[in-house]
C-alpha cells in the first residue's frame, strides 16, 4: 500500500504548488455542488411544505347534488345552467366525510330570503368551519357568535346596513331577528351573500336536514385526488363529487412548474461550471508538458500519468463537494427560514449527491485534457514544442 | 565473453519528408563508454531517443538487451525504459514541486515500489546527502545534474544515456560530474551512452563516433 | 413465476462452481462431475425432507445445516488470523497441487448438497413440481460457471480460506431470500437475548441500588445496552467477523524476506509483485463482504409474497347453479382465498370464496366497486387489493363498501356452497363497467 500513500502524497504536493488554480477549481467545484444541495434540499422540502400550504387556501373538493342540469346558451354564448333546487343529505355527508381521509367539511345551503320587500340571495353555513376554511375571508366588524349573521359588502350597500345593526330575513317557513356582526368582501360572490347560521337557514326554508353544496378539504397523501373523489362519489349516491379546481390543479401544477425551472437551472449552472472546469484544466496540460514527457521518459505508463491526473481531479472533486454541501446546507436553510418559515433539518443524503455532482464535473472537466496526457509524446515535450 | 548489449541493422528515423538519421549499423559491447559527437542537427539526439525507447525508429531493427524493440507496445516500452535505461538531460528536468529525495523516490515509484532509504543512499553516493530536502529551485546546476544522475541509476539500469548532460555547467562542475559517472561506472558496470558536441568530454569515453546530417562519418577508440 | 424466484439463488451457486474452478484449476471434469452431482443430490435430499417431514422440521434441519456451516467458517477464520499474527508469524503454507484438489472437493461435496437444498426451499410453498427442471438447470449451469470461470482475470486468486468464505457467504446469501431459511434475524435475536440476560444478572448480582454508585449519564449508556438496536449491530459484528478476520489474515501477510537480494531494484520489483499479488487475493474477501451485506438486506427487507391461486374453472349445471365441495381437492376452511373462473355464454367472471376468521364462510368477486379489476391476493391477516394496494382486514370480506370485494350471495349447504352462476355474471359486468366510468378506474 505505499504506492497508494505515495501517490497521493504527490498529488497534494501538486495541488499545493499551483495553489491558485486549485483554489479556483474548488471555487467553481464547490459552487456547483451548493447549488445542486441548496435547491435540491428547497425542493424536497417543498414538496412537503406546498401540501401545507394549500391548505390554506381552502377546499380542495365541492360535493353537489347530481340533479338534471340544463346548460342555457348556444356557441359562444353561455348563459349559465338552469337547475331545480335539489339537495343533499346533512347527515349522509357527514357520516362518510369521517372515513375517507377528509379532515374538514363545509355546509352550505344557498336559497332566497326576503328583507321587508328585498330579496336577496342567502346562504347558511358554519362560521366556525368558514373561519378554517375561507381564510381570505375579510370582516369589517367580527365573526359571528351565536346566531348573528355576516352580509355581503354590496348587499349591505344595497340594504344601507352596517355592523351591529339587526336585520330581519324571512324564507318561505320561517324567519328570524339577526344581527350582523360583520360585512365580508372578498371580492367574489360572497358579497352579494347574506349569511346566517345553517340550523336557522334550514328552518326558515323548511327543507330538515339537507344542503345545497358541501365543500371537503381533503388529504391527498397516497391517492390522488381524483381518487378521493371518485371513491365519495361513490360513497354518497346522487350526488357529483368535484375538484376544486382553480386551488388543487394550480397547486400540483405549480410545483411541478417550479421544481422544472430549478432543475433547469441547476443543469445550465453544471454546464456552466463544467466548461470552466475543462478549460482550467487544459490550461494546466499545457502548462505542464514537459512535466509529462519526464515522467513518461522515467518510465510511467500511460496509465500512471492519467492515475496522477485523476488522483487530483478526484481531490479537488471531494473537498469541493464537501465545502459545496456545507455551503449549500447553509444556503437552503436560510431560503426555507425566509420564504417558509420553516427550520430545516440536516439532511445528509445530499452530502453524498453533492460529492457525486462534484466529483463528475472534475472527472468531466479532465477528460479532455486526459486525452491529450495520453497522446502526448515525450521527445516533443521535452524539447518544449 | 563480452556480449553486445546494443545492435542496430540499417536503424533509420524520418519526419515526414526529413530524414534524421540514416540507416545505421552500430554494435555497442556490454559496459563500454559511448561517446557520440556532432553538431546540432546531426541527429545524434534522434539516436539517443530511439536508443532509449523514447522514440519509435521508421526503419531497421534495433536490439537492447536481447530484447527487439519494434515488437514492443506503448506499455512495453515504458516498461523497458524504467528497469533498463536511465535517462539525463541538459535541461535538468526535475519536478518542481517535489524536492530531491521525492524526485529520486518517484522513479522508484513507477518501477516498483518507493523505498525511502535507498533514495537517501543513493543520494549519498551522488554526494547530497545534506541537501535531500531541497526542493530543485534551491539546488545548483551541478547539484541538479547529480540528483538526475541519481533519479537515473536509482533503478539499477544497464544502459545509462545522456543527451549532453555538462551542456549547462561550468568547468568544475563538469569535472565533478564525468568523475561520478566513471565511478559509478565502474561500481556498477553499466553501458554509457554520452550525446555532447565538446571534444573534451567526449573524450571520457571509451569510443567516439561522430555522426553529420545523420550518418556515421568517424569513429575512433580513445586511449582510456 | 418460480423461475424468477430462483434466479438469484441459480447465480449465486454459479459464483461457487466459479470460485472452485478458480480455486483448482487442475481437475475441471472431477470438479464439475462433484458439484453437479451434490448439487442434484442436495435437491433431491431438500425434497425428500419436504415430503416426508412437514415444512417447519425440514426448514430447521436446512437452517441448522447453514449454522453449522456459518460455525466453521468462525473457526477457520480464528486459526487463520492466529497463525498469521501469532507467535509463529509465517506466510501462505505452500500446498501441493493433491491438497488443492482434495480441498476443492471437500468443499464442493457439502457446498452443493446445501445450496440443492436451499434452492428446494425456496421453491417449496408452491410445490415442487419442477424439481427435475432444477436439477437439470443446476447441472448446466455448474458447466456455465465452468466455462465462464476461463474468462475472469487470471490474475485474481484466493487462499484456501478465502475460498471457504466465498461459498459460505454465497449459501447465506441464497438462504436469506427464504424466510424460514434466514439466519441473520435469529443471531440478531439471540445477541440481544444475551446480552439483556448478561446485563440483567449482572446488576442483579452486584445488587447495585439504583442511584448511589452511577452517575445518570452512565445509566443512559448502560440503556443503550437494553435496546433493540444491541441486537442489530451485535449480530453484524458476529455476521462480518470472519470475513474480516480472513482479509485481514491476507493483508497482515509479512512481506517476503529480501535481505538475500543486493540490488535494490530487484528487491524492490520482487516486494511490488508480491503486494500486487496480495491486493489481488483480497478480491475474494471484499466480495464476500458485498455478499453479507445483501443477505443482512434480505433479511430486513424481507419480500412478502401474496397467496394467490390460480382461478380454477367451474361448471354450471343445468338449473344454472354452481355447487362447489367444501372438501376434496380444495378444502374451503382452511383460511385462504380460493379462486374460481366463471365462463357462460361469452361472458366471464372471477369469484373467490374465503373462510374468515370466525368460521363463515363468505364469497366475493374477484374485484371491488372502484377500482380496475386486478384481483387480490392474500396477506397474513388481510386480503390486498393489487389496484390500489389497500388491505382489507379478513373480518370485513363480505361487507360491501369502498375497496372491499363486492359480495355475492350464497348458500351454505352441509357439503358444499351453492351460487347462482347469472347473479355472479351480472355482478360482475355491473362492477367492471362501473369501476371503468368513474376517472382512474378504466385506464
Amino acid at each position: 500500500m505505499h504506492r497508494w500513500r505515495w501517490l497521493i502524497h504527490i498529488v497534494l504536493k501538486s495541488l499545493a504548488y499551483r495553489q491558485g488554480r486549485s483554489l479556483l477549481l474548488l471555487g467553481v467545484l464547490a459552487m456547483a455542488a451548493s447549488l445542486v444541495t441548496s435547491l435540491g434540499i428547497v425542493s424536497s422540502a417543498m414538496g412537503l411544505r406546498v401540501a401545507e400550504e394549500v391548505r390554506k387556501y381552502g377546499a380542495n373538493l365541492v360535493v353537489l347534488p347530481a340533479a338534471a342540469r340544463i346548460e342555457v346558451g348556444s356557441g359562444g354564448l353561455d348563459f349559465g345552467t338552469i337547475a331545480e333546487p335539489a339537495y343533499l343529505s346533512q347527515d349522509a355527508l357527514l357520516q362518510v366525510v369521517g372515513n375517507e381521509g377528509v379532515t374538514d367539511c363545509s355546509l352550505h345551503l344557498r336559497g332566497h330570503l326576503k328583507a321587508g320587500a328585498l330579496e336577496m340571495p342567502a346562504e347558511g353555513v358554519d362560521f366556525a368551519v368558514i373561519r378554517r376554511l375561507y381564510p381570505w375571508w375579510q370582516l369589517q366588524g367580527g365573526w359571528p357568535i351565536a346566531d348573528e349573521a355576516v352580509i355581503g359588502i354590496d348587499l349591505a350597500a344595497r340594504l344601507k346596513l352596517k355592523a351591529g345593526e339587526l336585520i330581519r330575513a324571512a324564507g318561505t317557513a320561517g324567519a328570524g331577528d339577526f344581527r350582523v356582526a360583520g360585512v365580508v368582501s372578498t371580492g367574489g360572490e360572497e358579497d352579494k351573500l347574506l349569511f346566517i347560521p345553517l340550523a336557522r337557514m334550514q328552518e326558515a326554508l323548511g327543507v330538515g336536514s339537507s344542503v345545497s353544496q358541501a365543500r371537503l378539504l381533503a388529504q391527498t397523501g397516497g391517492v390522488t385526488l381524483e381518487q378521493r373523489a371518485a371513491r365519495l362519489q361513490s360513497l354518497l349516491p346522487g350526488s357529483v363529487v368535484r375538484e376544486v379546481r382553480q386551488v388543487a390543479r394550480t397547486s400540483e401544477g405549480l410545483l411541478k412548474k417550479v421544481q422544472l425551472l430549478m432543475a433547469l437551472v441547476t443543469a445550465v449552472v453544471l454546464i456552466a461550471a463544467a466548461s470552466s472546469v475543462a478549460s482550467t484544466m487544459s490550461m494546466t496540460v499545457l502548462e505542464r508538458g514537459k512535466e509529462i514527457g519526464l515522467l513518461k521518459a522515467m518510465g510511467a505508463t500511460r496509465l500512471g500519468v492519467l492515475l496522477l491526473f485523476c488522483g487530483e481531479a478526484v481531490v479537488l472533486g471531494l473537498i469541493g463537494g464537501c465545502a459545496g454541501y456545507l455551503l449549500g446546507s447553509g444556503i437552503a436553510r436560510f431560503v426555507m427560514k425566509t420564504v417558509f418559515m420553516v427550520s430545516a433539518g440536516i439532511d445528509l443524503r445530499f452530502a453524498g449527491l453533492s460529492c457525486a455532482v462534484s466529483l463528475c464535473l472534475a472527472l468531466l472537466g479532465s477528460a479532455g485534457p486526459m486525452m491529450s496526457v495520453f497522446r502526448l509524446d515525450p521527445v516533443r515535450s521535452l524539447r518544449g514544442e | 565473453m563480452v556480449t553486445d548489449i546494443i545492435e542496430t541493422r540499417g536503424l533509420t528515423r524520418s519526419y515526414g519528408e526529413i530524414c534524421a538519421l540514416k540507416p545505421l549499423d552500430l554494435l555497442v559491447p556490454e559496459g563500454e563508454w559511448l561517446s557520440v559527437m556532432g553538431h546540432s542537427g546531426s541527429g545524434k539526439s534522434t539516436l539517443l531517443n530511439l536508443l532509449g525507447g523514447l522514440d519509435r525508429p521508421s526503419g531497421g531493427s534495433l536490439q537492447l538487451g536481447g530484447e527487439d524493440l519494434m515488437t514492443l507496445s506503448e506499455d512495453g516500452l515504458a516498461r523497458f525504459r524504467r528497469e533498463f535505461v536511465g535517462i539525463i538531460f541538459q535541461q535538468h528536468h526535475l519536478v518542481p514541486y517535489l524536492t530531491a529525495l521525492e524526485n529520486v523516490m518517484m522513479a522508484q515509484y513507477f518501477h516498483s515500489v518507493p523505498d525511502e532509504a535507498e533514495a537517501c543512499s543513493v543520494l549519498e553516493r551522488v554526494g547530497l546527502g545534506q541537501r535531500l530536502k531541497n526542493r530543485p529551485g534551491e539546488l545548483s546546476g551541478g547539484e541538479q545534474q547529480r540528483v538526475c544522475i541519481a533519479r537515473a541509476i536509482i533503478n539499477s539500469p544497464k544502459l545509462l544515456l545522456g543527451d549532453e548532460p555538462t551542456g549547462n555547467l561550468d568547468h568544475q562542475n563538469t569535472g565533478m560530474v564525468m568523475e561520478l559517472l566513471k565511478e559509478l561506472r565502474s561500481e556498477q558496470r553499466f553501458t554509457i551512452i554520452l550525446v555532447t558536441h565538446n571534444r573534451e568530454v567526449a573524450a571520457w569515453g571509451d569510443r567516439i563516433i561522430s555522426l553529420d546530417d545523420g550518418v556515421l562519418v568517424r569513429e575512433e577508440r580513445t586511449c582510456r | 413465476m418460480s423461475a424468477l424466484k430462483l434466479i438469484p439463488l441459480l447465480l449465486a451457486w454459479c459464483g461457487i462452481v466459479a470460485a472452485l474452478a478458480r480455486y483448482c484449476p487442475a481437475r475441471r471434469t472431477l470438479l464439475m462431475i462433484s458439484c453437479a452431482s451434490s448439487f442434484a443430490g442436495g435437491a433431491a435430499g431438500g425434497n425428500l425432507l419436504l415430503t416426508i417431514f412437514n415444512g417447519e422440521i425440514a426448514y430447521s434441519v436446512v437452517k441448522a445445516l447453514a449454522g453449522a456451516c456459518f460455525l466453521c467458517l468462525w473457526v477457520v477464520a480464528l486459526a487463520a488470523f492466529y497463525r498469521v499474527t501469532g507467535s509463529g508469524g509465517q506466510g501462505t503454507p505452500v500446498e501441493h497441487e493433491k491438497a488443492y484438489v482434495f480441498t476443492a472437493t471437500a468443499l464442493a461435496l457439502p457446498a452443493g448438497l446445501l445450496a440443492g437444498a436451499i434452492c428446494v426451499c425456496r421453491l417449496a410453498p408452491q410445490g415442487v413440481a419442477p424439481l427435475f427442471v432444477l436439477g437439470v438447470a443446476g447441472i448446466l449451469l455448474t458447466a456455465v460457471a465452468i466455462g465462464i470461470e476461463r474468462f475472469v482475470p487470471a490474475d485474481i486468486t484466493m487462499t484456501g480460506e478465502a475460498l471457504l468464505v466465498l461459498i459460505v457467504s454465497l449459501l447465506l446469501f441464497a438462504s436469506s431470500f427464504t424466510l424460514q431459511l434466514d439466519l441473520f434475524s435469529p443471531l440478531s435475536m439471540k445477541v440481544m437475548k444475551f446480552i439483556h440476560d448478561f446485563v440483567h444478572q449482572f446488576f442483579e448480582s452486584m445488587l447495585v441500588p439504583d442511584h448511589l454508585f452511577f452517575r445518570r449519564d452512565v445509566w443512559e449508556y448502560i440503556g443503550y445496552l437494553f435496546g433493540s438496536g444491541v441486537g442489530f449491530w451485535g449480530g453484524l459484528l458476529i455476521w462480518f467477523a470472519p470475513v474480516i478476520l480472513i482479509g485481514a489474515a491476507i493483508r497482515l501477510e509479512r512481506l517476503p524476506s529480501v535481505s538475500h537480494i543486493r540490488q535494490g531494484a530487484q528487491r524492490r520489483k520482487l516486494l511490488a509483485a508480491f503486494i500486487g499479488e496480495r491486493r489481488c487475493r483480497l478480491i475474494a474477501p471484499c466480495m464476500a463482504v458485498l455478499i453479507l451485506g445483501a443477505a443482512v438486506y434480505n433479511s430486513l427487507f424481507p419480500r412478502v409474497e401474496y397467496w394467490d391461486p390460480k382461478p380454477v374453472a367451474v361448471v354450471v349445471n343445468a338449473s344454472g347453479a354452481i355447487l362447489i365441495p367444501k372438501k376434496g381437492e380444495i378444502n374451503l376452511e382452511d383460511g385462504k382465498l380460493h379462486k374460481y373462473l366463471l365462463k357462460q355464454g361469452g361472458r366471464e367472471a372471477r369469484f373467490m370464496i374465503l373462510s374468515t376468521p370466525d368460521g363463515r364462510l363468505m364469497v366475493t368477486l374477484d374485484a371491488c366497486a372502484i377500482c380496475k379489476p386486478e384481483g387480490y391476493g392474500q396477506a397474513e391477516g388481510a386480503v390486498i387489493c393489487y389496484y390500489c394496494k389497500t388491505l382489507i382486514p379478513l373480518e370485513t370480506v363480505g361487507k360491501p363498501g369502498g375497496c372491499n370485494p363486492v359480495p355475492v350471495p350464497l348458500k351454505v349447504g352441509a357439503d358444499g356452497v351453492t351460487l347462482d352462476a347469472m347473479t355472479i355474471l351480472n355482478r360482475w359486468s355491473e362492477t367492471v363497467t362501473g369501476s371503468s366510468r368513474i376517472k382512474g378506474g378504466g385506464k
